[in-house]
């Protein structure tokens, strides 16, 4: 029994770190095609969404946005939803088969797809939204997005709200991608209060975009040095650092989308990514034959912003709707980089 | 100042949900049951217990209801391995796969949502003293798993299935009775660790939430020898080494660097007890186990 015992042991270590790969891939395979639209004589576009859209409010808006593009140009389109990458590759290949003007993708999980069906399919046009190839192709068009900007904008809000002078920013990983949303944080609370003292924290850990408690306890421990400004950027952990500031009555600024209801009176902010904007945009482009080429929309082009910046402020449950006179000063910033009198750091620039 | 009563409560708030698992785990080995499947158990019991607590109002129904359905969970393991004397390394696997599909499934038709249900109304446990009861109660069935193995006529026993099935039959004790027992204990356990971890430690459920803290707990057991003090030692190590990681981000250390300190820390213990025991075989040694 002892000897059986100890073989079982040390196949479980092994199989341990196969099931925590293996469990990463969620197989409920569910190829969820929804199709709509009027079946008008101009173009015809193609979303390919690498999620269900459900309750995803980025996807929402770039389903908003693929609807406008169909509408303005007078044309058709279908959404293929996504659940796995099995299925986001076969939504691919039905894309590509129903050869519609312009296939859409949003998502970094398409860019060797993309890659892939650009090279065997030089006539089909691509736009891939928040993602790029890595080779440049000819039918390939990317809008891609300068978050920093919109990171940096919240961070002067901290700044100008900040009682104890201490903000920080709770970041999935430290990779120079991810630290945009932290690294302008810090600039553009000391942009408008020079004093300020800045930190930031990496969830990591064995799943950082899934770890709520570990995000908290990396916000708590933020807090514990006096922070009152937390700028949340861990994914699925946002929740948890909303929760830790809730408790210590500090401040908490989102990411993508209108993350103000999840805690009302914690969220101040939340910088957002307009996708229907960057598809629209997008779109024009690539028909415009403008493929080839990647074009980054910011705080000019409408594609970045803040729920505070945007119509519906009133209404977002966000705490910026009580702060006009910050509301002003941020407007200024943001009317500078717009003007590009200020430049905001990218600290993913290569 | 780097050790002070945040980096503590930090890391005893990081133990409750690993030392619950962890006990429902050593109570399993005691019995030669061998169950990986904690983490399944731990996802199951986080989604019952938000789902319930949602519904009902209450988060102590969602505390019962996680531990009766992550027990319930466990007859598979129970039933499989113990009943049709499956593998329980590959149950236990199953077990984990099938309950991050499943929270996943239950997520998106129960509440509509994908990834995270998060609600500013969803009641999550009381605090007292900074912990939440669940944290107390770790504590106490620490000390009452202790006891039990080592006073009590049930932990005899089952220690005897656990290391001489046959020898305990023919004294008249059921081995395959005393196996539910400890598997179906462990479920419950896995389920309140889960509540913990929920509403507890975070007041929301996400998909795959429990971020391979089942796994530590697996590693907890082992590294504790399945003795109750053991495993608290070896989850404590564990909340200790993550609350300081945190902390040494803090004085620039890189995440990448930091990220690694809860395994740096348990392969030096693992290699530490192992050559302990080691040496104090040596004398002895020469006929092979």
């Amino acid at each position: 029994m002892h000897r059986r015992h100890r073989r079982a042991l040390r196949l479980a270590a092994a199989t341990a770190i196969l099931a925590t790969a293996a469990t990463a891939c969620n197989a409920a395979a569910k190829n969820d095609t929804s199709a709509s639209g009027k079946s008008g004589s101009g173009t015809s576009f193609t979303l390919v969404t690498p999620d269900a859209v459900g309750q995803n409010e980025f996807l929402k808006l770039a389903v908003t946005g693929i609807k406008e593009a169909a509408k303005a140009h007078d044309g058709t389109q279908k959404v293929y939803e996504s659940t796995d990458t099995a299925s986001q590759q076969q939504n691919v290949q039905a894309a590509v088969e129903a050869k519609p003007d312009v296939i859409v993708l949003v998502g970094f999980e398409f860019a060797d797809l993309v890659a892939q069906q650009a090279k065997a399919h030089p006539k089909q046009r691509f736009l891939m939204i928040d993602a790029c190839t890595t080779k440049t192709f000819a039918n390939v068009g990317c809008a891609v997005f300068r978050e920093h900007e919109g990171v940096y904008l919240a961070g002067a809000e901290a700044g100008l709200l900040s009682k104890s002078g201490k903000v920080g920013a709770v970041d999935v990983l430290d990779t120079p991608q991810f630290r945009r949303y932290s690294d302008p944080f810090a600039a553009g609370a000391e942009q408008v209060a020079a004093k300020t003292q800045t930190a930031t924290r990496f969830v990591g850990g064995q799943s950082p975009f899934d770890d709520s408690a570990r995000a908290k306890e990396q916000a708590n421990s933020l807090l514990a040095k006096g922070t009152d400004q937390l700028m949340a950027a861990a994914a699925a952990g946002n929740y948890g650092v909303f929760e830790a500031a809730k408790a210590k009555g500090a401040f908490a600024y989102g990411v993508d989308v209108n993350q103000c209801p999840s805690a009302p009176g914690t969220v101040v902010d939340n910088v957002i990514k307009r996708t229907d904007v960057a598809v629209q945009k997008g779109i024009d482009a690539v028909l415009g034959g403008k493929a080839g080429t990647t074009v980054s929309y910011g705080l000019k082009e409408g594609g970045i912003s803040l729920t505070g910046l945007e119509a519906g402020v009133d209404s977002s449950q966000c705490v910026i709707a009580r702060h006009k006179d910050v509301l002003e000063k941020v407007k200024a910033l943001r009317d500078q980089i717009v003007a590009g009198k200020l430049k905001v750091d990218d600290p993913a620039a290569s | 100042m780097f050790l002070d009563s945040d980096l503590l409560m930090s890391a005893l708030r990081a133990l409750t949900p690993i030392l619950l698992a962890a006990l429902g785990g050593a109570l399993c080995e005691r019995a030669g049951v061998f169950n990986i499947g904690l983490e399944g158990m731990m996802l199951l019991g986080c989604f019952t217990s938000v789902a319930t607590s949602w519904f009902t109002g209450s988060p102590w129904l969602g505390v019962l209801a996680a531990a009766l359905a992550a027990a319930a969970y466990s007859l598979i393991l129970a039933v499989g391995a113990v009943t049709l004397r499956g593998d329980a390394v590959v149950l236990g696997i199953a077990m984990n796969l099938l309950a991050v599909g499943l929270t996943s499934f239950l997520l998106r038709t129960v509440f509509g949502v994908q990834g995270t249900f998060d609600d500013p109304t969803l009641a999550g446990l009381p605090l007292v003293g900074g912990f939440t009861p669940l944290a107390y109660l770790a504590w106490a069935a620490v000390a009452v798993a202790a006891l039990l193995l080592s006073r009590h006529v049930w932990g005899l026993r089952l220690r005897g299935v656990g290391e001489a099935p046959d020898a305990a039959a023919t004294l008249g004790v059921s081995p395959a009775k005393y196996k539910y027992g400890a598997v179906l204990v462990s479920g419950v356990l896995c389920g309140l660790a889960g509540a913990q971890l929920a509403l507890g430690n975070v007041t929301l459920f996400s998909e795959n939430m429990t971020a391979g803290r089942g796994w530590i707990a697996v590693v907890a057991v082992m590294l504790g020898r399945a003795a109750p003090l053991g495993v608290l030692l070896a989850a404590l190590l564990f909340g200790l080494a993550e609350a300081a990681g945190f902390r040494l981000q803090g004085v620039g250390l890189p995440q990448q660097a930091t990220d690694a300190a809860p395994y740096v820390v348990t392969l030096a213990a693992l290699f530490l007890s192992t050559a302990r025991r080691r040496r104090r075989r040596t004398p002895t040694s020469g006929v092979a186990a």
